[in-house]
């Protein structure tokens, strides 16, 4: 038994602190939170300078050959450190499958190109009648010669507004067999036919709307075997959710450590309140316990051993607890944890205003927590298919 | 990172594991519904080495790890086992470590230890309750100090803090009840405490050696309890699974309605995280000493709350029946409540979580009142 993630994590830890430290200024962070696209081209362009895009990749085809924990360690550190990270984590992905089940072509014109910093990519798998039921895409390639036609509308297409692809589930057969009329293709966001509009959301994040009308993309931009892509969109979604969020709880629990020890007026701190130590032990705990089942995850990938559902509980426990927390903060702290960072009063620099707000589409997007338990019925305790 | 057993350890557990589906059934729990203790298994638990696991080789003992007591702990657990082996892994631990260090009475504790190891007598503990909630224990100073004790029904000896000095309190004289009947059927009886200048008392440590010893014993005490937590809530996750499966209405397993489903998924997800944080506590036990008490708190709290949703998801699955004496649910139910509270509960437990990682400690954390505050 041992619970140390190796040295090779340790030092990633050291170098992307070392990197965020240098590029990533107190300016930046703030820019990254009023922009809300996930996604900034200087500061990624100059991840992918020092190796971190492709870092995950094999070494054969020109990656780093970091492994899992230093995957794990890497994302950890941007992601609580507030960096715009959704296009390094999709590029990683793609990357990925294009390696495993791309053409020759698509593998040299588009992998290095993703390598060098110059190209990312959005996902465009979910649809307005197509959420959790992701296999119900209805967004429609049909041939047309060489090439293909697509009409159709995608939802929560986040960074489609800045990457120059969407990696894009459509509908090649009919709905009679769901998982299997499934094809994927790579479209560039400047095709003509593509319109993209952006949806707000109140954790300040921006999102997007894709509209596709006739949009002709040619047969080489498919990706894999066509009516076969429902495996692809599987294995994007258990990458996504053997994670969960246990990096911003823990920088949660920093924020609200940090603000529960702060000496008021009158010399007493928010600690010396049972309520207050009350919370922050289960805060800690929550914490804890989502990294150890994240930790977990990363280990069974390291070893190649199978995931079952354990995936799932890493992102089911972390999307409620995190929730839960959240809530359970702003319920404590009054008025003064209204107060959004940088306000007057703000307590524990605006950490619960922002929770508050943000945690509520953790335990709803990459797979429900509903759609998690299920999945974690089935396979961990055996039970009937219950949907 | 490695999460697999070794060798040694797997044995371990499958020798207990086996002994207990032999020694243990469920018809031995119910026989001990009144007395929550059964001398016999005890003494196939003492073959087997129980009570000398833990201790140094000085002692004639093995010398095992906090992971291995923990195995112990968690295959007790899954069988509801009415046996004191965390009260003894952690008395006698503590005990052991007094007779070969600085205390005050290295020949009391070590006597104690010889007798614990031989089998011949044996002492729990009262686990302290920095945070206790006002009005659920008498006040230390109090002139009828009295503390509900684990096994106090069956202990020879208690060990006991009041905050200055570590005491062994032993004699019929000190146990002031016969068992008292409690919703876990446990061996929990009542000891007075006060008058700790009479000769059934001695001073084994004082000042920071006491302090030392005492939560380095408490926080083993709750990683073993946490273990046997995570035991007992995995059996009756089973047990609700099963029944989940097997129980037909509307013409289908009632495993197939989300209702039911999805609760026993959750409660199979923070279980899986109250196992891995045990594990890494009994890791930290060894490989991180400095956060080995506040992840052990973690791993306790956690483990009362997971047990208590478990057990209280797998009842429900049930229906009616998992409220009838006659179905075993039931017994899994009362006894994670008591586990849990034996020690405080879970909300006290917080209170030392946050402590614990905040501040270092648990023992000198600011007053929880305002007239706490003024005394």
């Amino acid at each position: 038994m041992d619970f140390h993630l190796g040295e090779k994590a340790d030092e990633v830890r050291r170098e992307i602190r070392a990197f965020l430290t240098e590029h990533f200024t107190e300016e930046e962070r703030q820019r990254a939170v009023a922009d809300g696209g996930g996604h900034d081209w200087d500061m990624y362009r100059k991840l992918a300078a020092e190796g971190w895009v492709s870092a995950g990749w094999p070494k054969e085809i020109g990656g780093g050959g970091r492994d899992p924990f230093e995957m794990l360690t890497l994302y950890w550190e941007l992601c609580k450190a507030g960096f715009p990270w959704i296009g390094l984590l999709n590029s990683g992905f793609i990357g990925h499958t294009i390696m495993a089940l791309g053409t020759e072509d698509q593998k040299k014109n588009l992998v290095p190109r993703i390598a060098s910093g110059e190209i990312a990519f959005a996902l465009g798998y979910s649809e307005p009648g197509a959420g959790s039921d992701v296999a119900a895409a209805r967004t429609a390639a049909t041939r047309d010669g060489d090439d293909w036609i697509i009409d159709g509308q995608k939802m929560w297409t986040t960074t489609a507004h800045v990457a120059q692809y969407i990696f894009m589930l459509t509908r090649t057969a009919t709905l009679d067999r769901p998982h299997r009329g499934l094809t994927l293709f790579i479209v560039p966001t400047d095709a003509e036919g593509v319109d993209i509009q952006p949806v707000h959301t109140m954790g300040g994040e921006r999102s997007n709307a894709v509209y596709l009308t006739k949009v002709r993309v040619p047969d080489s931009a498919r990706v894999g075997e066509v009516d076969k892509g429902w495996a692809v969109v599987r294995f994007a979604l258990g990458l996504e959710q053997a994670m969960g969020f246990a990096d911003l709880q823990e920088r949660f629990l920093e924020k609200a450590s940090a603000w529960a020890l702060e000496e008021q007026a009158g010399g007493e701190r928010p600690f010396d309140d049972p309520r207050v130590r009350e919370q922050l032990g289960q805060t800690a705990i929550h914490t804890e316990v989502a990294r150890l089942l994240r930790h977990r995850s990363t280990w069974l990938s390291a070893e190649g051993m199978n995931l079952g559902a354990k995936g799932a509980m890493t992102k089911s426990f972390s999307a409620s607890s995190y929730l839960e927390d959240a809530q359970a903060w702003t319920r404590i702290g009054g008025p003064a944890a209204l107060l959004a960072e940088g306000q007057p009063g703000a307590i524990a620099e605006g950490s619960f205003e922002e929770a508050f707000r943000q945690t509520p589409v953790n335990s709803i997007y990459g797979g429900t927590v509903e759609i998690l338990r299920s999945l974690i019925a089935e396979v961990e305790l055996g039970l009937p298919k219950s949907r | 990172m490695d999460l697999t057993l070794d060798e040694s350890q797997e044995i371990l557990r499958s020798t207990f594991s086996e002994m207990l589906e032999r020694e243990c059934p469920i018809k031995l729990v119910r026989e001990c519904e009144d007395t929550g203790y059964s001398a016999t298994l005890w003494s196939r638990y003492q073959e087997l080495g129980a009570q000398i696991m833990g201790l140094p080789e000085s002692f004639g003992g093995l010398d095992m790890s906090l992971l291995e007591l923990g195995l112990v702990a968690q295959a007790s657990g899954r069988a509801l086992a009415p046996v004191p082996f965390l009260e003894v892994a952690a008395a006698g631990r503590l005990l052991a470590g007094l007779a070969d260090g600085d205390g005050d009475r290295p020949d009391r504790a070590r006597a104690a230890t010889e007798a614990l190891a031989e089998g011949t007598a044996f002492s729990s503990l009262v686990l302290p309750r920095p945070f206790a909630v006002l009005g659920t224990q008498s006040r230390v100073d109090a002139e009828n100090c009295e503390r509900l004790v684990p096994f106090g029904s069956v202990a020879d000896e208690v060990l006991f803090h009041d905050g200055h000095a570590l005491y062994l309190i032993g004699g019929a004289e000190r146990r002031r009840s016969a068992r008292l009947e409690d919703s876990g059927s446990g061996a929990i009886a009542r000891w007075g405490l006060s008058e700790r200048e009479h000769d059934d008392c001695v001073v084994l440590a004082r000042g920071s050696v006491a302090e030392k010893a005492i939560a380095r014993a408490s926080a083993e005490w709750k990683l073993l309890a946490a273990f046997w937590l995570v035991g007992l809530a995995q059996r009756a996750l089973e047990i609700g699974s099963e029944y989940a499966r097997e129980r037909i209405q509307f013409g289908v397993p009632i495993g197939g309605f989300q209702g039911i489903a999805h609760p026993l998924a959750e409660a199979a997800t923070r279980l899986d995280g109250a196992e891995l944080l045990a594990w890494e506590a009994a890791w930290a036990g060894e490989a991180e000493p400095a956060r080995f008490e506040a992840v052990a708190s973690m791993a306790f709290a956690w483990a009362a709350q997971t047990a208590g949703r478990t057990t209280d998801v797998s009842l429900h699955t049930h229906g009616g029946y998992g409220f009838a004496s006659e179905y075993d649910i039931q017994l899994f139910y009362r006894r994670a409540g008591a586990l849990a509270s034996i020690a405080g509960g879970a909300r006290e437990e917080l209170q030392c979580v946050a402590a614990l990682s905040l501040t270092g400690t648990a023992t000198n954390a600011p007053p929880f009142t305002a007239s706490e505050r003024k005394a």
